[in-house]
């Protein structure tokens, strides 16, 4: 009797720490509260001239990791010209960061209508992305930031209008 | 009779429920504490999603070969193999022909789905001597998801018999 109470109690313990293990890993895997490391980023725009993440700093701020190369990433975008327009007056900012060359980003930019900055990102960029949340540095990959600079919410994959609108609406 | 255990004998009947719940608790909490972190789809790393392995098929021949996990695809025009040192002679033959696709922006690209064999010719290449394969490669997932271009390195010894060895090394990823 002692050893079968004794087997329950060993499973009990190996069961509770397989759930703080997992408990665990799901807060570790949570985003950050503050977006200071993307604040202070500066990378080039399709033109060339640097820009500073941070003079967006007090806007409802929605960083989206994109390539031309990745075709959920180019999917979702007309959505966000759609949100830029019809909410940027509230305060809402879109901002690009492409993991791409400059001329392809430009030339989809154009074709796009893109109402919103198109920065060019590298290894320093997609650092920032994988230190947030992005372990895989996939794309695409969206950052939805407070007006005061806190993350509210990270997402891997394309976001559905619906999941966007409701996040934003919240913020603004 | 069945109520408290009086005897060795009915010892077992009313402690086997406790036996079983325990392990139903261990289950349940494992698969818990599995979910928890794995809200929503988990996609694979590149190096998964797109396996590289290599291996000698005679002393000039190397096997190049990329296993593609179920819902994942690659990029004809993104897959380039490189051999370290260069002085080994690397020929890479037309790759297989694809799946064809129309994409908006880059027009017609092809993809591989389940797997890829490429026969790399190697010109000089000794007995015993090591040589690294280097396999570009860049693709997505159909969840929606891309990765960046990705290397992955298999070494590989020619063997001075019939030994071959195949041990996959570092992966390096970039952009642009």
């Amino acid at each position: 009797m002692k050893r079968r109470l004794r087997n329950g109690l060993i499973l009990g313990v190996a069961a509770l720490i397989a759930l703080a293990a997992g408990a665990g890993f799901a807060l570790w895997d949570r985003p950050p509260k503050r977006a200071d490391a993307l604040f202070a980023l500066s990378l080039p725009d399709t033109g060339g001239t640097r820009q500073s993440l941070e003079q967006w700093r007090g806007k409802v701020l929605v960083v989206n990791f994109w390539a031309t190369w990745c075709e959920p990433c180019r999917e979702e975008m007309p959505e966000f010209v759609r949100a830029q327009t019809e909410l940027g007056p509230r305060g809402l900012q879109f901002v690009g960061i492409a993991v791409d060359q400059a001329d392809k980003v430009g030339r989809f930019a154009r074709e796009l209508h893109l109402n919103y900055p198109a920065l060019i990102g590298g290894y320093d960029a997609m650092e920032v992305s994988q230190g947030l949340g992005n372990h895989l540095a996939a794309l695409p990959f969206t950052i939805i930031i407070d007006r005061q600079g806190r993350i509210a919410e990270t997402h891997l994959g394309p976001l559905k209008p619906n999941q966007l609108r409701s996040i934003i609406s919240d913020l603004l | 009779m069945d109520r408290l255990p009086t005897s060795t004998g009915l010892l077992r009947r009313p402690l086997r429920p406790l036996r079983e719940r325990g392990w139903c608790i261990a289950l349940a909490a494992l698969a818990l504490g599995l979910a928890l972190p794995a809200q929503g789809q988990n996609p694979l790393p590149p190096d998964k999603a797109f396996r590289f392995s290599a291996r000698f098929l005679d002393g000039q021949t190397v096997e190049a070969r990329f296993a593609i996990a179920d819902g994942y695809y690659l990029y004809r025009d993104k897959v380039h193999f490189a051999v370290e040192p260069a002085t080994a002679g690397l020929t890479v033959p037309p790759l297989p022909e694809g799946k064809v696709k129309e994409d908006q922006f880059f027009g017609r690209v092809e993809t591989y789905r389940g797997g890829l064999v490429v026969r790399l010719a190697l010109k000089d290449v000794k007995p015993g001597q090591q040589v690294v394969i280097a396999a570009e490669s860049q693709g997505c997932a159909d969840i929606g998801l891309c990765y960046p271009p990705t290397v992955q390195r298999v070494t590989l010894a020619l063997p001075e018999a019939s030994v071959i060895q195949n041990t996959p090394s570092d992966k390096k990823p970039w952009f642009n």
